[in-house]
């Protein structure tokens, strides 16, 4: 497995060209993209389920009354697989993140779910249990390009003391030291660093810094925040090409959270798409490019700017819900070109198209196959 | 940690010098605005204990002539310059024959213990509560403690002064003997020599004045440093170490306390000259021969020579206060660097 998700190990330097597995990609269907998809055939990861959210449901208190960020989402992340969230901004895909990594902060609060990481409940550790399991089971690379690092401390003590405080005191100094090299190495940043202060790097070393610290105890799932979204395009590019090695090199599980569809595209195996704090797509790369099938998602797909043609943008049409009063039924019908009486009365279920593939809109229901149809129809000539 | 530079270091020597060179002219005027002078002032009290003093305007042209006041403003400035070029803070008018910096040198210690000791709890004891304040694995009852013991923030220093001369001095008897002493540096009898009795002495005289010092003065701090723990509470690298998960203790010290603590440091050098100015009724209070008692008496005296002396001591312990936090602070913050721009 391992080999085939990595057809060029070791040679990877952060100038290699772009890293794109199995060049036997599927050129039809994808003509509407900038880009050729990362993978052409089969699905990244094992089917082995390391993180699995179930009806996890994330609130943050105002005086108004809760707004909703997150709401009943669930979802399994295989292992070695790359997982993207994506979303327009406050969809609630950082708020899901933070709240499978137990870091939401108040106002917000988890109102329910399950969050298994390996078999372990996440939500039943105690604090003390929690704070081991952290970093070792699940680990965060933030946008570190802005402060995600101490400035007071020095680029080493901060691994360090992420190795100490789960590891113990280490007294063997010299591999202490050797280790983090490694480290670095892994993530393309010279030695020279090891003494320096945060504010002496660039904002793609620090970057380059966070990931390291991330993988730096070989954690089951580490997920990666808008962790390209202060840089420019290329150190973008370098920094994804880092997390895509370091990655395949640990064999660990990630989540990519963004909103460069562009750039979600050549990393992840599969998009999970929110709106409005539900997932309303969960697909294979490829399927949610070439084939999107939620409204939401289509629309999503249709405003990836074009190079060959100018085109409005549709996405902003429709009215947006108050996050406090969501409508009844299905969340997306306000702005959904499709919706009809039925997708204000009852809330459409995840439907099953294909392994590792859910949607969850009435139009993929068995007995709607007429309107579904006609809407593909009307979509294909508006 | 930055690095050093020669030209920087010169540079922050001139604007010190400067500073003080400005204070000492400032010094050298404001009394001099005031109606009166320091002999008029001396022969009236002189009038006050004896009734009437013979030939009191030829005493007071003799004298006059003696300390050169009666020489242009402009001479007097320049002699004032370039006598305290020398460190040479002249006689004190009103105590002649002793020099200010006899009284300077006999008094000065008493206040750098007294402020200095008191300096170093409030500045502790503050911080540590703003910290703990901030802190989100604080006990709720230390929560309500702090902010109410903060209430003596509003307190002048000399009336919380009088405060605990009252209850400590005078109410609390152990053994029909009051708990502290109400006046005084030192046990009366003792006389000041490097012994640990009389060090002891020191210390337990020294209680109430610092405690007034500490408990009106901590509150502030504790302030300043709870807004910072705040802000830095709200940084990304604070939800960085949580997902790191490292120990709150240690997270506690080393991020939130370390980054809250540099604005601190650079306040404290600032406000070195307000503590001893704010110490000075304190002293008084317990009739403690530190500066401020100095500077209390060159004041009603009209001392020119003791309130310039004095002063002057103060403006040039202040600007190196501030001149040794500025060449030390890219010891603590490494962000700064000292290299010339």
């Amino acid at each position: 497995m391992a080999e085939q998700r990595n057809p060029h190990p070791k040679s990877n330097s952060p100038l290699d060209p772009p890293v794109r597995r199995g060049a036997s990609h599927k050129e039809g269907g994808t003509s509407t993209l900038p880009f050729p998809p990362r993978r052409g055939k089969g699905l990244g990861g094992g089917d082995r389920v390391v993180l699995s959210v179930d009806n996890l449901r994330i609130h943050y208190a105002t005086p108004q009354g809760d707004v909703i960020a997150v709401s009943d989402i669930s979802f399994d992340l295989y292992e070695g697989e790359t997982l993207g969230l994506v979303g327009e901004s406050g969809c609630g895909k950082s708020t899901t993140a933070y709240g499978i990594l137990q870091l939401v902060q108040p106002p917000g609060y988890i109102v329910h779910g399950s969050i298994q990481v390996d078999g372990t409940e996440v939500l039943n550790l105690d604090e003390e249990e929690l704070r081991k399991f952290r970093w070792t089971g699940l680990s965060l690379i933030p946008q570190g390009a802005m402060n995600s690092l101490n400035p007071t401390m020095r680029v080493k003590d901060q691994i360090i003391d992420v190795i100490e405080s789960h590891e113990g005191k280490q007294t063997d100094k010299e591999a202490l030291r050797e280790r983090i090299f490694e480290l670095f190495q892994n993530v393309g940043l010279p030695n020279r660093i090891y003494n320096m202060y945060p504010h002496e790097l660039s904002g793609g070393m620090k970057q380059r810094v966070c990931i390291a610290m991330g993988v730096a105890l070989h954690p089951t799932v580490v997920i990666a925040d808008e962790a390209t979204s202060a840089l420019d395009v290329v150190v973008q590019r370098i920094v994804a090409q880092t997390l895509v090695k370091v990655k395949d090199e640990i064999g660990v599980s990630l989540i990519v959270i963004g909103h460069d569809m562009g750039l979600l595209a050549q990393i992840v195996d599969r998009i999970a798409v929110m709106y409005a704090g539900k997932m309303v797509e969960i697909a294979p790369v490829e399927n949610v490019y070439a084939n999107p099938l939620h409204p939401y998602t289509q629309l999503l797909i249709d405003s990836i700017p074009s190079i060959k043609e100018r085109k409005p943008l549709k996405i902003t049409e429709g009215i947006t819900h108050d996050p406090r009063n969501p409508p009844s039924g299905c969340i997306f019908r306000l702005r959904c070109p499709f919706a009809w009486e039925r997708c204000a009365e009852v809330e459409p279920p995840p439907i099953y198209v294909e392994d590792k593939h859910e949607v969850a809109c009435h139009l993929y229901d068995e007995q709607f196959e007429e309107r579904r149809t006609n809407a593909l129809a009307s979509l294909a000539n508006p | 940690m930055g690095s050093f530079s020669l030209n920087y270091l010169l540079r922050r020597l001139l604007v010190f010098f400067l500073t003080v060179w400005v204070a000492a002219t400032l010094i050298f005027i404001i009394p001099r605005l005031a109606p009166g002078d320091p002999i008029q002032a001396m022969i009236a009290r002189m009038t006050q204990f004896e009734g009437y003093v013979e030939n009191a305007d030829l005493i007071i042209e003799a004298w006059r002539k003696r300390f050169g006041l009666d020489d242009p403003l402009h001479v007097q400035y320049f002699r004032f310059l370039g006598n305290t070029l020398r460190l040479d803070l002249g006689y004190s008018m009103a105590n002649f024959p002793a020099t200010v910096y006899e009284l300077v040198g006999r008094a000065l210690p008493w206040t750098i213990g007294l402020v200095g000791i008191a300096t170093v709890i409030f500045f502790t004891v503050g911080n540590l509560c703003g910290a703990l304040l901030a802190w989100y694995r604080t006990p709720k009852w230390l929560k309500v403690l702090i902010p109410m013991s903060m209430t003596f923030t509003s307190v002048p220093p000399a009336l919380f002064s009088l405060l605990l001369v009252y209850i400590f001095g005078f109410l609390i008897k152990v053994n029909e003997k009051p708990l502290f002493p109400q006046v005084g540096a030192y046990a009366r009898g003792t006389t000041p020599e490097f012994t640990l009795e009389f060090f002891g002495s020191v210390l337990y005289h020294g209680f109430l004045p610092a405690m007034s010092i500490v408990l009106v003065t901590f509150g502030f701090w504790a302030l300043g440093m709870r807004g910072m723990m705040v802000t830095i509470e709200g940084e990304d690298y604070m939800i960085l170490a949580q997902a790191k998960g490292l120990k709150p203790f240690y997270v506690l010290y080393r991020y939130m306390i370390r980054n809250a603590i540099l604005p601190q440091m650079t306040a404290l050098a600032v406000s070195i000259g307000t503590l001893i100015n704010g110490s000075v009724l304190v002293e008084i209070m317990f009739v403690y021969n530190g500066m401020g008692s100095l500077i209390y008496s060159g004041i009603a005296n009209q001392d020119f020579g003791l309130i310039q002396g004095t002063s002057f001591i103060l403006i040039v312990t202040s600007a190196l206060a501030v001149l040794i936090i500025d060449l030390t602070y890219p010891l603590i913050d490494p962000r700064i660097s000292l290299e010339g721009r």
